[in-house]
C-alpha cells in the first residue's frame, strides 16, 4: 500500500461535495443517492463524520462473499469489487458492520468503494482537507 | 505467458486462460449464454463456438467452444467466420423455437437476422434456456439445493423431488444470474418465497429495513465466521452508527489536543 486514505471529522463541514465527486465519477448523472460515501451527523452539534468503506483489514463483506467477488487490490489496498463476478446475493451488504457497501437499486448492482482505483475524486474536490489521500512514507507497522 | 492470433491481431494471454476470456478483453462480441466469471466454464450453450487452426495444419480447421479451450502458442482463431456463424444461427435459431418469448434470446437472434423461428415452435416452451447458471452458481456458493432433472425434451431446474429443497438459504442468486429472468421467487420484506420455499426475513431492529433471509444469516455465521450481531442492523442503521462512534473518537481526539 503506497497511499492511505484519511478522514478528519473535525474539519468536515458537511458540504457534501464528496458525495457529488463521488456520484459523477462512478455514474452517469451524479445522483447523490449513488454516491459510495455520505456525510452523516457525528451525535455533536455542527460535527459531521464522512462514512465511506474503511477497507478493513479482516472484511467481513470479503469473508461473506461466497462467490469471492470481493478481493484485497494489491496496488491500491482497497477491496475491490468484480462487478462481472457479484451474483448480487446481498450478503455483504447485511454483513457489513459499517454498512459501507451499499445496493444502486437503480442499476441492480451493489457498490462499494474502491478509491477510484488510487485517486480517489472526493479527496481532490474536499473543500476543507477533511479528506485526504496521502502517501505513506514509511511502511506501516500495526501492533498486535 | 503465451502469444497466439484472434482475428489476424497478434495477442498475449496468461497460461491458465480460457480463450474466451481473451476474446472479451479484446472487445470482440462473442455470444456466450451460459457464461458468467463467478461459475467454472461449462459449455452448454456452444455459441462461443470459434474456429482454430495452427500454420502445420495445412489448412484444415477445428471448431472449438472458447470458454472450455485453453490457450496454446501459435493458435490461430477466427471468432467470426461464416461458418462458424451458420452456427450460431442454426444455434439461436433452435433456442427461439424452445423460449420464442425470452426477451433475451429474441435480441440475440436479431443480432444474427433471426426474427422469427424457422423451426417449429416448442408447444410447451418456456423462457428457461438450460443454461444452468442457475444450477452452477447454487454449487458455487455451497447450497447445491437445486439442479437440473431428467434428460433430453424433459430436461428442467428443479429442486430435488420437485418439492421444497431443504438446503436453500433463500439468497436469490439464482433468481438474479439467470439471463432471461425465468426463476421466480416473490419478496414483500417480510416473506420472501422461491422454489415453494417461505423464508423469514431479518429486519433491522429500529429502522425496520429488510436484509437477508434468516436462514441465510444463519449459514453466513455458521460457515464463515460473521458475528451474529452484525445482522442485527440494516445497513443504513450501520452506517449512522459508525458515524456517531466516529464523531465520538473525534471530539475525544480534539479535547485531548487541548
Amino acid at each position: 500500500m503506497r497511499a492511505r486514505f484519511y478522514v478528519n471529522p473535525i474539519l468536515c463541514t458537511g458540504c457534501r461535495t464528496c458525495e457529488l465527486a463521488c456520484s459523477f465519477t462512478h455514474s452517469i448523472g451524479g445522483k447523490p443517492g449513488r454516491s459510495r460515501i455520505y456525510p452523516l451527523p457525528g451525535g455533536a452539534p455542527d460535527l459531521w463524520v464522512p462514512v465511506t468503506c474503511l477497507q478493513c483489514d479482516d472484511p467481513a463483506c470479503a469473508k461473506s462473499c461466497l462467490v469471492n467477488a470481493i478481493t484485497r487490490n494489491a496496488e491500491t489496498g482497497a477491496m475491490d469489487l468484480d462487478q462481472e463476478k457479484c451474483v448480487r446475493c446481498m450478503a455483504c451488504i447485511a454483513a457489513c458492520p459499517f454498512g459501507c457497501s451499499l445496493f444502486d437499486s437503480f442499476h441492480n448492482l451493489v457498490i462499494k468503494c474502491d478509491l477510484c482505483v488510487g485517486d480517489p475524486a472526493c479527496a481532490h474536490f474536499c473543500p476543507t482537507k477533511a479528506l485526504r489521500y496521502e502517501p505513506v512514507a514509511v511502511p506501516v507497522k500495526r501492533s498486535a | 505467458m503465451v502469444s497466439l492470433t484472434i482475428n489476424g491481431k497478434l495477442v498475449q494471454a496468461k497460461e491458465d486462460e480460457m480463450l474466451l476470456a481473451v476474446i472479451q478483453r479484446m472487445g470482440i462480441d462473442v455470444p456466450a449464454t451460459c457464461h458468467h466469471k463467478a461459475v467454472e466454464p461449462f459449455g452448454a450453450c456452444r455459441l462461443c463456438t470459434v474456429e482454430i487452426t495452427r500454420p502445420e495444419w495445412d489448412g484444415w480447421t477445428k471448431h472449438v467452444t472458447s470458454c472450455l479451450y485453453p490457450v496454446e502458442e501459435g493458435l490461430v482463431v477466427s471468432t467470426h467466420t461464416p461458418q462458424v456463424i451458420e452456427l450460431r444461427k442454426t444455434i439461436l435459431d433452435l433456442q427461439l423455437a424452445r423460449s420464442p418469448k425470452a426477451r433475451y434470446i429474441q435480441d440475440l437472434a436479431a443480432q444474427y437476422g433471426i426474427m422469427r423461428t424457422s423451426f417449429e415452435e416448442v408447444p410447451d416452451g418456456n423462457d428457461c434456456i438450460l443454461c444452468a447458471l442457475c444450477t452452477r452458481v447454487c454449487d458455487e456458493m455451497g447450497f447445491r439445493a437445486i439442479s437440473t432433472v431428467n434428460r433430453g425434451h424433459g430436461k428442467e431446474v428443479a429442486p430435488p423431488l420437485h418439492e421444497a429443497p431443504p438446503d436453500c438459504v433463500g439468497c436469490l442468486a439464482c433468481a438474479q444470474i439467470c439471463p432471461t429472468n425465468f426463476i421466480k421467487y416473490t419478496d414483500n420484506g417480510d416473506i420472501r418465497t422461491i422454489w415453494d420455499k417461505t423464508f423469514e426475513m431479518l429486519k433491522c431492529e429500529q429502522t425496520g429495513q429488510p436484509t437477508i433471509t434468516r436462514a441465510f444469516a444463519e449459514y453466513l455465521t455458521k460457515h464463515r465466521g460473521i458475528p451474529e450481531n452484525y445482522f442485527k442492523l440494516g445497513d443504513l442503521k450501520h452506517r449512522h452508527e459508525t458515524a456517531a462512534t466516529m464523531g465520538r473518537v473525534a471530539l475525544w481526539e480534539r479535547q485531548e489536543k487541548v
